[in-house]
C-alpha cells in the first residue's frame, strides 16, 4: 500500500518537473560610454557595445561609428566627430578646470546622456622624496654578506579639504624594465600600479611596492566619486548580480572628468 | 502408699514440666509482619497482619486464609488470639488477620476484597484457594452475598455457629487447598513473587525493563480531582519538557512544559492509569492508585535502545485510543537520536530539521533554517530563554549547536502562538540539559571535522550542571569545506625558508582556522516549588584566509618589514540567561529570564605594512576593507501558565529588551563609507487562552501579543490564533492564522568572493522599515496505529522587506550610501505532504513540499520575481532500520533548482592605471532556474557495549558512525561565476561538496 502511494508521488512530480522552460535573459541594447576629461586635451569619448550573454539577440540598428553625439559646455553645444572604432573627439573643445560638461546622444531610441565637473588639480602636493634605493635582492649565489636597508615609504601630500577622492598611479618610464626581484615562475608584473582611492590628505608607498628600477611618474590624481566607485567590489556572481554603478543615463560606462599633477621619483640599486 | 502417691507427684511435675516446655516449644519461632493498606484519610486504611507458618512469604500460589476479627478487634489483638494458624493442616496456608473496624457489615466487609486483591495480584491464582472466616458475631450470611464476597473467596465460615448457615456447615477440615484450583491468568505472567521483586529491582537499576504492571485493583478513593507532577529521565533525573501525557481512555491530555511539570485539572479517578511518551524513551503507563502522590507525581522514563523511532510530527498516535496533542505546524526533535541520521562530520539539529517538510535542505551553506519560503533571518532561535542571532559555523556547513548540548528542541513552522514575537517565519526553541542530577558523567565524540568533550557533575542534591565544548581541528574534511568557500588558492607561495645569520629568511605564515563552542548549564533546586538556572553559550568563528611575510632584517639597519594581506572573519555567539522558575500552587507555574546576548562579525581584508625601524617605532598602514557588526541584546521575560479550570489554560507574559546594534563598514582604514548604529527598547506583553470543548474534541488558542518599540514610538499589536478539532480519533483538522512584526533585520550580503556579509541593523521606521507578516495555514492528519499521514497548507504575505546594495547610486557628485537600503513586499505559500512510519525496526518518513516565494521590489522589476529561496519542489525520503547493535539510515533529498540572475550582457572598462575590468548588466532578477538539486546520504552506526550480547546488564559505551554525504558524488551547483574571455561571457559553475565520507565515534562514561 505504501509502494503505491510512493510511486504515484513519483509519478505526480515526475510529470512536473518533465516541463522545464528554459528562460533567456531579455538583452537591452544599451551603449557602453568610457571617457575621461583631462583638462587641457580634448575630450575623447569611447562607444562600444556590450558583450550579449546569449547567442541569439538581435542589437540594435545604430551604428556605433557614426552616432551623433552632442557635448555641451556653457551652453556652446557642438557635435563629436568620429574617427573610428567608436571613439569620437571634438578639436574644438579643451577641457578646463572647474567647468561643467554635458553629452547626449540617441541610441536604441533612447537618449543617452551624461554630465561631469572638471575637479580642482591637486594643490600643495609635497614628495618626501624624489629617489629612493633599494638593493637588489639576488640569491642566486647564496646569501648576501650584508642584508640592504629597507628605505621609508615615499609619501605624498596634497590638500585636501572636502575630503574628495584621490588616486595614485605609479608608472615607470623606462623602455627596458629592471626587475627589483626575482619574479621566480609568477608572471611579471606590468609597470604600472596604483593605490586604492581614498578621501584622505596623504597616501604612502611603500618600498616593497615597486617592481623595477628607474625613473617613475607619481601621478596623483583627483576623481570624482564615480570614478572612485568603479574600484569597489565587482560583483560576479549569479547569485547577487546587479547592475553595475553608473551615472549615465540609459548607457553605462564611465564619463568622467579628473584633474592630476605628476612626481617623478627615481628608484636607484 | 505413700510412698507411690509421691512417686506419682514427681512424675506429674515432670510431664507439667514437659508440657509446659512443649507449649514452649510449639509456640511459632517465626514472626509474624505487619502490613498497612492504603494511607491515613481513605476509606480502607487498615493494619493487618500476615503470617506464614512454613515462613515462606515469597510465594503467593499457595492457600490463604483471611480471618476477620471480632467487633473492634485489632489484627494484633486477633492475631494472638486465633488458633487456626497452629494447626499442622494449615503448615503451607498464608493467614491474613484482618482488623475489625467500623460498626455495619458493610464498612467491615467492604475492604476485604481490596486486601485480598492487593494481596494476591489480583487474584492472580484464581479464587479457589482463598478462604474466609468470619469471627464477628453479628455478620450474617446475607451480609456476605450483598457485598459480593462470595465470588471472592472459595470458601467462608463462620467461627460461631450462631451465625452459621446450615448450608455452610463445615469443620476446619473444609479449608483444604485444592490443588488443581490454581487459574494462572496468562497475560499478567508473574508467577513468582521472588521474579516480580526481581524485576523490580532491576527496572529501578535500569538494567532490564520491565513494563510496571497494575497492582491496586481496588476501588478509588477520589475522583476529579486535581494531579500535578513531573516527568524525568530515570537514570540522569533530567527533566524532560514536551512530553505528552494523557489519560487512557478519555480524551483527557497535556504536556509538560519546559521544566518537565505537568498538570491535570480534572482526573476521573485515582485509579485511571496514565500514557506517557517522549520521543527517544520507551512509552509508559503509570497506574495510579489512591496512594499516589497527587501533588508531585513522579514519573521516570527509560531511554529506548532503539533506533530513532518516530520524530513527532503533531501529536501523539497509538495504538489505543487517547487525545490528540492540537498543535500546528510544531516539530520536535531530541538530539539523543541524531546519531543514526547520516551526518556531515558532526550530528546536527539545524541539518536534520532540513528532513522535514516545509524545510529546505538544497542549501548546504546556511545551517539557518529556510522554513516555508522565510530566510534563516525570520526563524527566531531561542535558547534557553535567550536569542541566539548567528546560528552558523564554517560558512554555514554546520550549526551553533552542539547537539550533546542540548536535550530538546521544538520548530514552529507558521502560525506560532503569541508566546513568541519578534520574527516573520517562525521559531526555533532549544533546550539545553541540566545535567545528570545523580552521577557524574563525562562523554565525548571525535569526528573528521571536531572534537567534542562534555561533562555533568552534580553536587548534593540540589545542583546539577553540564559543561559542554567542541572545536574543530584543521583536518580534511575542514580543509575540504574550508577551500570551498575561499576561491583564492590559499597561497602558501613556495617561498624556499632558508636558513642565514639570524634565523629564517623570511617565511609566509598562514594562520588557523577554526570554530568552537562551549556551552554550560548550571541548576540549582533549592526546594520543590523552585528552579535556577544559569545557561552560558559561547559559539565562535576563526576564518583566515591571510596570508603573512615577515622579513627579518639582520646586520646594522635593523629594521623589520612586515607584509601582510589579511582576509580574516571573526564572528560569534555569546549569551547567557538566568532563569527562575517556580511552581506556584497546582495551577500557576512561572518562568522569568534575565539575558544577554551579544553578537559580533569582524570583517578584516586589508592589505598591511608595518615597518619597524631601529627604535622600534613602527608605522601602519591599511588599504582595504574593515566591517564590524556588534549587537547587544538585553532582555527581561516573564512567561506564565495558569490552569482556571481543566478545560482552559491561560498562559500570559511580558517582556521588554533593549538592542544596541552598531554595524560599520569602511575602507582604507580612513574612509567610513556606512555607519549605522542604533538604541531601541522594545516591551509589551502578551495573553492567550488554551481552552478545550466538547470532550477535548475541539481545541481553540486565541491569543494578542502586543510590543512597544521606542524608535518608532508606536504600539505595535498581533493577534493569533490556532484551531485544532479531532473529527475522529484518528483525524484532526487544524488552522491558525497570526500577525507577526520584525523589529531588528538581518541584511544579506552573499557575495561570495569575501564570505558572508550579514549584518544586523534595527528598524528606523524610515529607510529600514519594521517588516510585518500575516500567516494562514490549515492542515489534516490522520494517524493509524504505525503511520501519520499529514498535509499542511501555508500562504504568509511579508511587507516591507529590506534588501541592501552598496554600490548601486554613484553620481558626480557622491556616492550616497544611506540610499542603499530597498524597500518591497513579497508573499510565499505552498503546501506540505508527509507520510511518516514509526513502528517496527524499519521506520522513516517522506515528505513532499510544492512551494512558492515571490518578492516585489520597485528597483528591480515592477512585477514578482522568484526570491533567492524559492523553491518549487522538494521531495525528501529517510529510511532507517535497526538490527540488533546496528543502525542504517539514508536519505535521498530531490529539489527543483533556485533561481539565479544571469547577466544580459558584459562589457570591459580600462581604468587610469591600466587595467581592465569587467562589469556585468542585468535585466531581469532571478529570471533563471539553477539546474535540480539532489543528493543521497548514508550511514551506519554500531553501538558500543560493555560486556557480551545476552547480558541484559551491559551497558551502553557509545558508538562508531561512518557516514557518506553526496554517495554518488552529484555535482550540485551552488552559483555560476562570470568572466569576459576573449570578447565573450564565460559562465562557469562552483559546485556543492562531492562525495564526502565521515568517521565518528562517540563515547560515555554512562
Amino acid at each position: 500500500m505504501k509502494f503505491r502511494i510512493l510511486i504515484q508521488i513519483l509519478m505526480i512530480f515526475g510529470a512536473i518537473t518533465a516541463c522545464t522552460k528554459s528562460d533567456n535573459s531579455e538583452f537591452t541594447d544599451s551603449p557602453i560610454v568610457e571617457s575621461y576629461l583631462k583638462p587641457g586635451d580634448h575630450p575623447l569619448i569611447k562607444i562600444t557595445r556590450q558583450t550579449p550573454f546569449s547567442s541569439n539577440i538581435n542589437y540594435s540598428s545604430d551604428d556605433i561609428n557614426s552616432l551623433s553625439i552632442k557635448i555641451t559646455d556653457n551652453n556652446i553645444s557642438n557635435i563629436l566627430t568620429p574617427i573610428g572604432e567608436g571613439q569620437y573627439i571634438d578639436s574644438a573643445i579643451t577641457i578646463a578646470e572647474g567647468e561643467r560638461y554635458d553629452i547626449s546622444f540617441l541610441f536604441n531610441s533612447k537618449s543617452v546622456t551624461a554630465y561631469t565637473e572638471v575637479p580642482n588639480k591637486p594643490r600643495q602636493v609635497t614628495q618626501s622624496v624624489t629617489s629612493i634605493t633599494i638593493a637588489q635582492m639576488d640569491f642566486s649565489s647564496g646569501m648576501p654578506t650584508s642584508m640592504p636597508e629597507n628605505p621609508d615609504p615615499v609619501s605624498l601630500t596634497w590638500n585636501n579639504p572636502d575630503a574628495s577622492y584621490y588616486i595614485v598611479v605609479i608608472e615607470n618610464m623606462e623602455k627596458t624594465l629592471t626587475a627589483i626581484r626575482d619574479f621566480g615562475n609568477n608572471t611579471r608584473p606590468g609597470n604600472m600600479f596604483r593605490k586604492a582611492p581614498t578621501t584622505s590628505s596623504g597616501i604612502e608607498i611603500q618600498s616593497m611596492e615597486f617592481q623595477y628600477y628607474g625613473r617613475h611618474r607619481l601621478i596623483l590624481y583627483h576623481v570624482l566619486p564615480d570614478y572612485a566607485s568603479l574600484y569597489s567590489d565587482k560583483q560576479s556572481s549569479s547569485q547577487n548580480l546587479t547592475n553595475p554603478s553608473t551615472s549615465i543615463m540609459n548607457g553605462y560606462g564611465i564619463f568622467t572628468a579628473l584633474n592630476s599633477d605628476t612626481l617623478y621619483l627615481t628608484v636607484k640599486k | 502408699m505413700a510412698k507411690r502417691k509421691s512417686n506419682l507427684a514427681g512424675g506429674s511435675r515432670i510431664v507439667l514440666a514437659l508440657s509446659i516446655l512443649s507449649l514452649i516449644l510449639n509456640k511459632p519461632v517465626v514472626a509474624q509482619n505487619v502490613y498497612t493498606l492504603n494511607y491515613p484519610g481513605s476509606t480502607c486504611y487498615l493494619t493487618y497482619i500476615s503470617y506464614a507458618r512454613d515462613g515462606d512469604y515469597s510465594v503467593i500460589k499457595k492457600p490463604f486464609i483471611f480471618i476477620l476479627g471480632e467487633e473492634n478487634q485489632t489484627a494484633q489483638q486477633l492475631f494472638d488470639l486465633d488458633t487456626l494458624k497452629k494447626s499442622t493442616a494449615y503448615i503451607n496456608f498464608q493467614f491474613i488477620y484482618v482488623p475489625n473496624m467500623g460498626t455495619s457489615p458493610k464498612d467491615k466487609l467492604n475492604c476485604i476484597e481490596t486486601l485480598a486483591g492487593s494481596i494476591t495480584n489480583n487474584f492472580l491464582f484464581g479464587h479457589a484457594n482463598m478462604f474466609l472466616q468470619i469471627n464477628d458475631k453479628r455478620i450474617t450470611q446475607s451480609d456476605l452475598s450483598l457485598y459480593g464476597l462470595k465470588n471472592v473467596f472459595g470458601k467462608v465460615r463462620f467461627a460461631y455457629p450462631a451465625q452459621r448457615d446450615l448450608a455452610l456447615v463445615d469443620t476446619i477440615g473444609n479449608f483444604k487447598e485444592d490443588d488443581l484450583g490454581y487459574k494462572v491468568d496468562k497475560k499478567q505472567k508473574i508467577d513468582n513473587r521472588k521474579e516480580y521483586e526481581k524485576a523490580k529491582v532491576d527496572f529501578f537499576e535500569n538494567k532490564t525493563y520491565e513494563k510496571p504492571k497494575k497492582t491496586y485493583m481496588g476501588k478509588p478513593d477520589a475522583l476529579n480531582f486535581t494531579l500535578t507532577g513531573i516527568i524525568r529521565d530515570k537514570s540522569t533525573s533530567e527533566a524532560l519538557p514536551s512530553a505528552s501525557i494523557y489519560v487512557k481512555g478519555t480524551t483527557i491530555g497535556t504536556s509538560t512544559n519546559t521544566d518537565g511539570y505537568f498538570t491535570f485539572l480534572k482526573v476521573p479517578s485515582d485509579t485511571s492509569t496514565l500514557i506517557v511518551q517522549y520521543i527517544g524513551y520507551e512509552k509508559r503507563e503509570v497506574f495510579l492508585t489512591p496512594k499516589s502522590d497527587k501533588k508531585n507525581l513522579l514519573i521516570e522514563m527509560i531511554p529506548q535502545s532503539q533506533a530513532l523511532q518516530n520524530v513527532t510530527v503533531t501529536a501523539y498516535r497509538d495504538d489505543i485510543v487517547f487525545s490528540r496533542k492540537a498543535e500546528v505546524s510544531t516539530i520536535k526533535l531530541t538530539p539523543k537520536k541524531l546519531e543514526t541520521l547520516p551526518s556531515l562530520g558532526e550530528k546536527d539539529i539545524m541539518r536534520s530539521f532540513q528532513l522535514m517538510p516545509g524545510i529546505s535542505a538544497s542549501n548546504e551553506s546556511s545551517s539557518g533554517l529556510y522554513v516555508r519560503g522565510g530566510t534563516p533571518d525570520q526563524n527566531l532561535v531561542l535558547y534557553d530563554g535567550f536569542t541566539v542571532y548567528h546560528v552558523d559555523h564554517l560558512y554555514g556547513f554546520y550549526s551553533a549547536f552542539n547537539s550533546n548540548a542540548i536535550k530538546d528542541v521544538q520548530l514552529y513552522k507558521g502560525g506560532f502562538e503569541s508566546k513568541f514575537g519578534g520574527r516573520l517565519s517562525s521559531v526555533t526553541e532549544i533546550t539545553s540539559k541540566e545535567g545528570n542530577r545523580n552521577n557524574f558523567n563525562v562523554g565525548g565524540d571525535l569526528s573528521l571535522l571536531s572534537m567534542n568533550l562534555y561533562t555533568e557533575v552534580p553536587i548534593g542534591k540540589k545542583f546539577s550542571s553540564f559543561i559542554a565544548f567542541r572545536r574543530s581541528y584543521k583536518g580534511p574534511l575542514y580543509n575540504k569545506i574550508f577551500d570551498k568557500f575561499n576561491t583564492k588558492p590559499e597561497t602558501s607561495t613556495s617561498t624556499p625558508v632558508r636558513q642565514g645569520p639570524g634565523g629564517m629568511f623570511s617565511q609566509n605564515t598562514k594562520v588557523t582556522s577554526y570554530f568552537y563552542d562551549l556551552n554550560g548549564k548550571f541548576t540549582y533546586r533549592p526546594g520543590d516549588k523552585d528552579i535556577v538556572s544559569l545557561s552560558i553559550f559561547n559559539g565562535t568563528d576563526k576564518l583566515d584566509n591571510s596570508v603573512s611575510s615577515e622579513i627579518p632584517s639582520f646586520g646594522q639597519s635593523g629594521s623589520n618589514l612586515n607584509m601582510s594581506s589579511t582576509d580574516l572573519t571573526r564572528y560569534g555567539n555569546i549569551g547567557s540567561s538566568l532563569k527562575w522558575s517556580r511552581k506556584w500552587n497546582s495551577k500557576l507555574y512561572g518562568n522569568t529570564f534575565l539575558s544577554y546576548s551579544n553578537y559580533y562579525s569582524h570583517r578584516d581584508r586589508t592589505q598591511n605594512g608595518t615597518i619597524f625601524n631601529s627604535n622600534n617605532e613602527s608605522r601602519t598602514s591599511r588599504n582595504g576593507i574593515l566591517e564590524n557588526n556588534d549587537l547587544k541584546d538585553y532582555s527581561l521575560k516573564s512567561d506564565y501558565q495558569w490552569d482556571i479550570t481543566d478545560f482552559n489554560q491561560i498562559q500570559f507574559g511580558g517582556f521588554a529588551t533593549h538592542y544596541d546594534i552598531k554595524y560599520n563598514y569602511a575602507q582604507s582604514d580612513t574612509t567610513t563609507i556606512l555607519n549605522r548604529s542604533g538604541q531601541a527598547l522594545l516591551g509589551g506583553f502578551y495573553i492567550q487562552s488554551k481552552m478545550k470543548f466538547f470532550n477535548n474534541k475541539l481545541q481553540v488558542l486565541p491569543g494578542i501579543r502586543s510590543s512597544y518599540f521606542e524608535t518608532a514610538n508606536k504600539m505595535y499589536f498581533e493577534p493569533r490564533a490556532s484551531v485544532s478539532y479531532n473529527l475522529t480519533d484518528n483525524l484532526t483538522l487544524k488552522a491558525a492564522y497570526g500577525k507577526y512584526y520584525q523589529f531588528a533585520n538581518r541584511v544579506t550580503r552573499e557575495d561570495i568572493l569575501s564570505g558572508s556579509k550579514d549584518f544586523w541593523i534595527l528598524s528606523d521606521g524610515k529607510s529600514v522599515p519594521i517588516s510585518s507578516s500575516v500567516h494562514y495555514v490549515a492542515g489534516i492528519s490522520y494517524e493509524s496505529k504505525n503511520y501519520i499521514f499529514s498535509a499542511e497548507a501555508y500562504y504568509k504575505k511579508i511587507h516591507n522587506l529590506t534588501e541592501y546594495s552598496l554600490r548601486i547610486n554613484a553620481s558626480p557628485m557622491g556616492i550616497n550610501y544611506d540610499e542603499n537600503f530597498f524597500n518591497g513586499y513579497g508573499f510565499s505559500k505552498g503546501i506540505e505532504f508527509l507520510v511518516q512510519k514509526n513502528s517496527g525496526n524499519f521506520n522513516g518518513w517522506i515528505s513532499y513540499t510544492l512551494g512558492e516565494a515571490k518578492n516585489h521590489f520597485d528597483v528591480y522589476s515592477d512585477t514578482y520575481f522568484p526570491a533567492n529561496q524559492d523553491v518549487t519542489h522538494e521531495f525528501k525520503i529517510v529510511g532507517l532500520y535497526n538490527y540488533r547493535r546496528w543502525d542504517f539510515s539514508a536519505n535521498w533529498i530531490f529539489a527543483t533548482g533556485r533561481p539565479y540572475t544571469a547577466p544580459s550582457g558584459a562589457y570591459s572598462i580600462t581604468l587610469l592605471d591600466g587595467s581592465a575590468q569587467d562589469y556585468f548588466t542585468v535585466t531581469s532578477k532571478n529570471s533563471l532556474r539553477l539546474p535540480d538539486y539532489h543528493r543521497l546520504d548514508v550511514s551506519v552506526n554500531y553501538k558500543l557495549y560493555l560486556g557480551s550480547y545476552n547480558d541484559k546488564d551491559r551497558q551502553e559505551l557509545g558508538y562508531i558512525g561512518f557516514s557518506l554525504f553526496n554517495v554518488y558524488n552529484r555535482k550540485n551547483i551552488w552559483y555560476k561565476q562570470y568572466a569576459i574571455e576573449s570578447g565573450k561571457v564565460i559562465e562557469t559553475n562552483v559546485t556543492y561538496l562531492g562525495i564526502t565520507p565521515n568517521i565518528t565515534i562517540s563515547l560515555k562514561f554512562r
